[in-house]
């Protein structure tokens, strides 16, 4: 009885307007309890008090689908089919933008494609924040343009299947609509108005360009020619020549390599040594290289052990362990131990 | 480390190797890195730790949806 269509409405797209929302959830939504306490007998002009209450938009969430009050009153809407002027209105608001996607969802369903097109552009230029319920329940932060667009160019929003609409360059073609305005088009045409008359700003934003190209080619040949260096000398002999690099070369890149290095020789002696300080480091790669090393005895002690046989061996060795407990024999106990360390947890007690 | 076994009634088993210590919002994440995120029964709380709620290694079946 509440379930079924006004007799009066008209049918959509040849089929009874609420068939747009597939059979599933629209069982879920009369099943559902805001559909059945708030929603029954409502007429156009206390859809929109209903609307009004709205805070978060969404398809369904949670294991068992449920729909959210937006579903439902969207529903709704489909029963009822409110007349296009007062569709027109939900979406002119600008009070209550929960409102106006309300009634932009159901323009999208509903409507022509010139319609969609013409009413729902404007809507573009809105910028107001929505909460919006993801399927795991959720939620998430989206805006007023983005659902919008979400509604022009994709087939699919909040679980809903949409009809599908011409494309706007086949309507142009056809006349019905004009080619789009944006409304930031105005602020391009002055900035290539700027940009014709500024030469000179011009040729700073390339100076600055090249400036970041050569520094950038710089330290490529820089982390070259560290890798070289550590590859065939001992730790002592690197760190003199690190030293000498660091009057030759500026401050900024030395630190930067000074880091990275430390960041690799960090790792490698880790890799060697089983004692506490792996503990100490734990969360990721990440971490090590951008902290600042300490000039710990412990660590220079590490320095100490390695010679150049194992070296070859810890590069292949740093290659297969992992600095977070995940070298462990049993592979399945590695490989779940890999998992935590992406995930950010600390290895498995064994 | 305990094996926590998660059962979705629909044939799907998972055996999820942790620490009795983390937290259900970490068993949700390698959970969810098996078999995708779910909606799960009873809902647990997302910073209370495996141990707090008592569960063991092996022990019985978390259901999930």
């Amino acid at each position: 009885m509440a379930n079924r269509t006004d007799p009066a409405a008209k049918s959509i797209r040849g089929t009874n307007p609420q068939n747009l929302v597939e059979k599933i959830l629209r069982s879920k939504i009369y099943q559902n309890t805001y559909w059945k306490e708030q929603c029954f007998g409502l007429t156009a002009e206390t859809l929109v008090d209903k609307a009004m209450e709205l805070d978060h938009l969404g398809g369904t969430y949670g294991g068992n689908r449920k729909p959210t009050p937006f579903m439902c009153l969207v529903m709704k809407m489909l029963q009822i089919q409110p007349e296009k002027e007062i569709v027109i209105e939900f979406i002119k608001n600008e009070d209550y933008k929960y409102v106006r996607v309300l009634g932009a969802f159901y323009l999208r369903l509903t409507g022509t494609d010139v319609d969609v097109y013409r009413y729902l552009e404007p809507l573009y230029n809105d910028y107001r924040k929505l909460r919006r319920k993801l399927a795991d329940g959720q939620f998430t932060l989206t805006h007023v343009d983005e659902v919008i667009d979400e509604l022009l160019t994709k087939d699919y929003s909040c679980d809903i299947a949409l009809p599908r609409v011409k494309r706007r360059w086949n309507l142009e073609s056809l006349g019905s609509l004009e080619p789009r305005r944006s409304a930031l088009e105005e602020d391009f045409e002055e900035e290539e108005e700027k940009e014709d008359n500024d030469q000179p700003a011009d040729e700073l934003e390339d100076r600055a360009y090249e400036k970041d190209y050569y520094r950038g080619r710089d330290r490529d040949r820089d982390r070259d020619r560290d890798r070289d260096r550590e590859r065939d000398r001992d730790r002592y002999r690197l760190r003199e020549e690190k030293d000498y690099g660091r009057e030759r070369e500026g401050r900024e890149r030395d630190r930067r390599d000074r880091d990275r290095d430390r960041g690799r020789r960090r790792s490698r002696s880790r890799s060697r040594s089983r004692s506490k300080d792996r503990k100490d480091y734990d969360g990721g790669d990440y971490r090590k290289r951008h902290a600042r090393s300490s000039a710990s005895p412990r660590r220079h002690g590490d320095g100490h052990e390695d010679d150049e046989p194992k070296k070859k061996k810890e590069k292949k060795e740093k290659k297969e362990k992992k600095d977070d407990g995940t070298d462990h024999p049993d592979p399945e106990i590695a490989e779940a131990n890999k998992l935590r360390a992406a995930l950010g947890l600390k290895p498995l007690k064994v | 480390m305990i094996e926590v076994v998660l059962n979705d009634r629909l044939g799907k088993k998972v055996r999820v190797k942790c620490n009795d210590d983390d937290t259900m919002g970490d068993l949700k994440k390698l959970v969810a890195a098996q078999t995708g995120t779910r909606e799960w029964y009873p809902i647990y709380k997302d910073h209370i730790t495996l141990k707090d709620y008592e569960i063991h290694d092996g022990m019985g079946q978390l259901y999930y949806n």
